[in-house]
């Protein structure tokens, strides 16, 4: 009887002391489960707030890359319409997963600026943002080529040189080509043309890049009194002042010219001889340089417009030389004969929620 | 004498069963003294992570809005620059002015001698992070490289430079101290 009764006590002891180890071993372990499952909570949380935080900044940088080149916003505030007060003002273009609207900026209207609201979903998070958009106070082309149709397959037979480094050293360097279209298929059509087209080691890549206005820049220069094709002289004379020259209709080059400022061509610009020029040269009819034939450019060179009066079939077409060089100088000169467009920049935000 | 041997086995069973006993007993306090440790170590880290994440967080919410500048009134994203201390701007209510005694002004401190990071919001001074063992900011140019800042911080024309500011933060509540190398870029373009 006594080892029964001594062998039930010592069993329950035995019971005792593991129950108080579970005990104490579930409540450290209950402890640790209750840390891990917050730090898994907060970290899940800071995860999606800082995904719906990329794609809101994602929304605002494609959201500016879509808006066109210009000189102020009145074409996004007024809407696809054209008209003040309708419901469309400020309807902007934003791609999937997020939305947004642009607004008057409080204050002066100069310089001119925009501020969009943007709504970005993300997961699980959503980020309201509120976006302050201006224009870049620096004229610039976003490539020495800029054109508001793809190059053709073949458009090049003769060769293009392009330097996308500035003797400013302070310059950045400039990609070669811009056009409407992605990136990809502008490679491809650099590939495709072989060594008719030559990029230097400092030529970035050709981008994507909205269409250059034309119309409204031959507006402009409408206005600003311009000369003519006379401006260009013969090579070998005395350089000209730059100049701002338009050119109604299309310009034929059939001798030796040179010239500097900014050319405007309303039609095409048929290159037969050679022609150097200095600053921006727009051709709104497209380029044809034939065989033989040389162009160079150090500034840079914009073409076409579908829809435009002498609209081309193919914006370029180069059976002989096209030499493109980027100087930011010239830009700035030709900026001052005729206000250039700007892009769009983002010029501060806000979270707002 | 089967009764002595019967005591006599009883008492050894007793002494072997105590030191298992007291085996076990030692190998559990042990298991519940690691799984402490653990508990707080788990506990001391992750309150540390989340006091530098804290930090990072508020410094990134406000370095993006520094230079809000919706009134083109012309509003410096940065209006101090030091190593220990960085002054943002922002004109968050479109009026054109920058309030200094509210949150369109805020500040960063960091108090080596206190151990403490802080926030300051006008005359209000909301310390961030405790514990701090390193801390300091920098100052990135367009091209990313490091801005030399003198002890009087940077002066206005080396400010306007500035694209991203960076913070270095070192802290240690308990146990192993954590580290963050952060740097966030300004949303306004110069």
């Amino acid at each position: 009887m006594r080892r029964r009764a001594r062998a039930g006590s010592e069993r329950g002891a035995a019971l005792a002391a593991a129950l108080v180890a579970l005990a104490v071993s579930a409540a450290l372990v209950a402890g640790l489960a209750d840390v891990v499952r917050t730090e898994i909570i907060l970290a899940r949380e800071r995860r999606a707030m800082v995904e719906a935080l990329a794609a809101a900044d994602a929304c605002i940088a494609q959201s500016l890359t879509a808006l066109p080149v210009g000189w102020d916003f009145e074409p996004l505030l007024l809407g696809p319409d054209g008209a003040r007060s309708t419901p469309d003002d400020g309807t902007l273009a934003t791609p999937t997963g997020c939305s947004g609207h642009a607004a008057r900026a409080p204050g002066t209207p100069d310089p001119p600026r925009v501020l969009l609201a943007i709504d970005a979903l993300a997961g699980e998070g959503r980020r309201l943002l509120e976006a302050i958009i201006g224009r870049d106070p620096a004229p610039a082309s976003p490539a020495l080529l800029w054109t508001t149709l793809p190059p053709f397959p073949d458009a090049v037979t003769g060769m293009m040189v392009l330097e996308g480094a500035d003797v400013d050293p302070e310059a950045p360097d400039l990609p070669g080509l811009a056009a409407p279209t992605t990136p990809t298929e502008l490679d491809a059509w650099v590939a495709a043309e072989g060594s008719h087209v030559a990029p230097s080691p400092r030529t970035p890549a050709p981008v994507q890049a909205p269409l250059p206005p034309l119309s409204e820049l031959a507006t402009r220069a409408e206005a600003a009194r311009p000369a003519g094709a006379e401006v260009l002289v013969s090579q070998g004379t005395p350089p000209s002042p730059p100049a701002l020259a338009l050119v109604r209709g299309d310009l034929v080059i059939s001798d030796a010219r040179q010239g500097s400022g900014l050319l405007l061509v309303e039609g095409a610009l048929d290159i037969r001889g050679s022609l150097d020029f200095t600053g921006l040269v727009v051709a709104a009819g497209g380029l044809r340089i034939a065989e033989g034939a040389a162009l160079g450019v150090v500034g840079a060179l914009w073409l076409g417009e579908p829809g435009a009066p002498g609209a081309p079939v193919a914006p370029l077409a180069v059976a002989g030389r096209l030499a493109l060089r980027q100087s930011r100088a010239a830009i700035v000169t030709a900026d001052g004969l005729l206000a250039l467009p700007r892009r769009a920049v983002l010029r501060g935000l806000r979270d707002v929620g | 004498m089967r009764s002595g041997a019967q005591r006599g086995t009883a008492l050894l069973e007793q002494l072997v069963g105590t030191m298992l006993a007291l085996l076990v007993l030692g190998t559990l306090v042990a298991v519940v003294g690691t799984g402490s440790g653990l508990l707080v170590a788990v506990a001391a880290r992750g309150e540390t992570e989340d006091t530098v994440q804290l930090a990072v967080e508020a410094l990134t919410f406000d370095v993006r809005r520094a230079g809000y500048d919706p009134a083109a009134a012309g509003v410096p994203a940065v209006s101090e620059a030091r190593t220990d201390r960085l002054t943002l701007a922002a004109d968050l209510n479109g009026d054109g002015t920058v309030a200094a005694s509210s949150e369109e002004t805020t500040a960063y401190v960091c108090a080596l001698p206190a151990q403490q990071l802080s926030r300051i919001i006008g005359r209000q001074s909301l310390p961030l992070a405790g514990g701090v063992l390193a801390c300091g900011f920098r100052y990135l140019d367009a091209t990313g490289t490091p801005l030399a800042v003198p002890p009087a911080g940077l002066d206005v024309p080396d400010r306007s430079r500035i694209r991203a500011v960076g913070l270095d933060l070192t802290l240690r509540l308990r146990g192993t101290p954590t580290t963050r190398r952060v740097v966030v870029a300004l949303r306004t373009s110069p």
